[in-house]
């Protein structure tokens, strides 16, 4: 029995924004003239990577999806009114002890449903696929045969899109370097199965109201089995301390 | 303010001309060093075979020569020893074929195509075409190519970074490539781009004066004349129906602003380049070929355009449907 985190609609957005950015970064890389000069192309079944309408199209279809599933995502938790993922004051200093802790082994200050640095790191990533949605869009509108647009904006667009991609780059791949600690890896089976582990929530996310209560009712019906055996451990281990 | 000043005559002066230009000869409409165009109205150019004769009585063709004269301080100066495009061992050179009038390279931007069609010879300066909605400006990755008010595509040299993609989506693969020159020496030189790439830019500084392009005032048989698109078409049109000749660039990669006048049909034409070229098993840039009919590749730009702009309303939609559902279902829980 756990502790339910991410609802079914939380993680398919997860999964389609996940697919679409990794489909955007592999056919942007496309875009920039590389998979021929480093012969992808000759690899079996990857000549089609040098064809740059063929990336091109798939790179505007993965667009088209994180759009969408970005508009969704926004609206849904706004008339939702659920706000737990956006930075709060103070999160770039507590942001700091959490991975303090993580590195050194000691005990990290408790959290909300999100760990300072998660909200941080979402907010990095939202806003860089704002920048490469405007301007991944004035790339579009411009390629419509009679529409004109100014050169330096083509040329800031152009920039900024391929400044974006290393931004994204560096926001995705610290999102994806988080797991290399510990425990951060217990939030892996949230975005694919939703639930964790109650043991890990009542130690790592005690200010989480609502995933705390459910814990606590799980804990008490069905006993501490229900957790993971080290969990179990860190969990008399931080109370230990706490009493001390 | 004297580009507007000049503009103004030039627009005054193409309301008195226009309507005689319709009916005057091509060789008659050149007498003039300035191009009769209203304000931001398309500039088009049309190449006349029939007039052109590669200027046999010169060393070099007079359009091609004028062009080289005229372009000259924008030829690459390569910083020597060039490197090949890891992990390619090759690179691309010309600086040491700066002479060469035959194809189109960094130091030449237009040349004179000499092909023999059914025992007769043709002659056929090529250049960029300038396309109405260029694939290498539309898919540069840096933005660094643009099209001028009056339609002329030109590179930004100073920021292109030589990675050849506007080559690879052109229809006629123009862009022309030399390494050892550019941005990318001073960013990545080993690991991204290859030099600086160069084509024809539509005298695009002298349009923007109201001159004509210099292979125009240097072309001894008026074969090509650049003026109002509208008013060339028609003039390349009338021509043709009256030589019972051929039309090139009008249709092909969803329309250029370049049409060539032919009697000769263009796929005769060229299928005599593909075999001179296989003949000399000559594989490298700069001697494009003239199929006919070529799609344009940027033709699904408008439904992409318009799937982008749905993707929000689909979005926000389906988040309304959803949570509007959890609200409902919450409350049946609640019952």
């Amino acid at each position: 029995m756990k502790v339910k985190r991410q609802s079914l609609s939380n993680r398919i957005v997860h999964a389609l924004t996940a697919i679409s950015i990794f489909g955007l970064f592999f056919t942007g890389f496309g875009q920039m003239p590389v998979y021929k000069r480093y012969m992808l192309n000759e690899v079996p079944f990857m000549a089609w990577s040098a064809d740059y309408y063929i990336t091109l199209w798939w790179h505007y279809f993965f667009s088209i999806v994180l759009i969408a599933v970005g508009f969704y995502h926004l609206v849904y938790h706004f008339m939702r009114k659920e706000f737990d993922v956006l930075p709060k004051k103070g999160d770039v200093k507590e942001s700091v002890e959490v991975i303090k802790a993580m590195v050194l082994g000691k005990e990290e200050p408790p959290s909300e449903k999100y760990l300072p640095e998660q909200r941080l790191g979402y907010a990095f990533i939202v806003f860089w696929i704002i920048v490469m949605v405007i301007t991944g869009a004035i790339k579009t509108y411009k390629n419509v045969l009679g529409i004109e647009v100014d050169g330096i904006v083509m040329f800031a667009a152009a920039q900024i899109h391929n400044l974006g991609f290393f931004m994204l780059i560096i926001g995705v791949g610290g999102h994806l370097g988080a797991f290399l600690f510990k425990p951060n890896r217990q939030l892996l089976p949230a975005m694919l199965w939703g639930k964790i582990c109650p043991c890990y929530t009542k130690n790592r996310h005690s200010k989480w109201e609502e995933g705390v209560k459910e814990c606590e009712i799980i804990i008490n019906k069905y006993g501490k089995e229900v957790c993971k055996e080290e969990l179990i451990e860190e969990d008399k281990q931080s109370k230990h301390s706490k009493t001390k | 303010m004297i580009d507007k000043e000049r503009r103004l005559f030039f627009k005054k002066a193409s309301l008195g001309i226009a309507s005689g230009a319709m009916i005057a000869t091509p060789t008659t409409l050149s007498a003039t060093k300035e191009i009769k165009t209203t304000q931001n109205q398309k500039i088009g150019s049309y190449i006349d075979l029939t007039l052109c004769d590669g200027c046999k009585d010169f060393d070099t063709p007079k359009c091609v020569s004028s062009c080289r004269d005229k372009n000259s301080i924008h030829f690459p100066e390569p910083e020597l020893p060039l490197k090949p495009y890891w992990p390619r061992k090759q690179y691309e050179d010309w600086s040491n074929e700066r002479d060469r009038v035959d194809r189109l390279t960094p130091y030449n931007w237009t040349f004179v195509e000499k092909v023999s069609v059914n025992g007769e010879d043709v002659y056929v300066p090529r250049r960029c075409m300038h396309c109405d909605n260029p694939a290498c400006m539309n898919l540069c990755p840096f933005g660094t190519i643009e099209k001028s008010k009056e339609g002329m595509v030109h590179i930004d040299r100073d920021y292109c970074m030589g990675g050849a993609k506007c080559r690879d989506v052109c229809p006629w693969e123009i862009p022309t490539r030399q390494a050892g020159v550019g941005l990318y020496l001073k960013i990545a030189p080993t690991l991204a781009g290859g030099g600086v790439m160069y084509k024809c830019d539509g005298c695009y500084d002298l349009q923007a004066k109201g001159e004509l392009p210099v292979c125009q005032t240097a072309c001894p048989k008026d074969a090509i004349k650049f003026g109002e698109f509208e008013e060339i078409k028609a003039l390349a049109q009338k021509r043709a129906s009256e030589i019972g000749g051929y039309l090139y660039g009008l249709d092909e990669a969803g329309g250029t602003s370049t049409i060539y006048i032919s009697k000769v049909p263009f796929e005769e034409i060229n299928k005599a380049i593909l075999k001179d070229k296989e003949a000399k098993n000559d594989k490298r840039a700069g001697r494009p070929h003239m199929k006919v009919g070529i799609d344009d590749k940027m033709s699904d730009a408008s439904m992409w355009l318009a799937a982008t702009i749905i993707a929000p309303i689909a979005g926000i939609s389906a988040a309304a449907i959803a949570v509007h559902k959890s609200k409902k279902e919450n409350s049946k829980e609640e019952i």
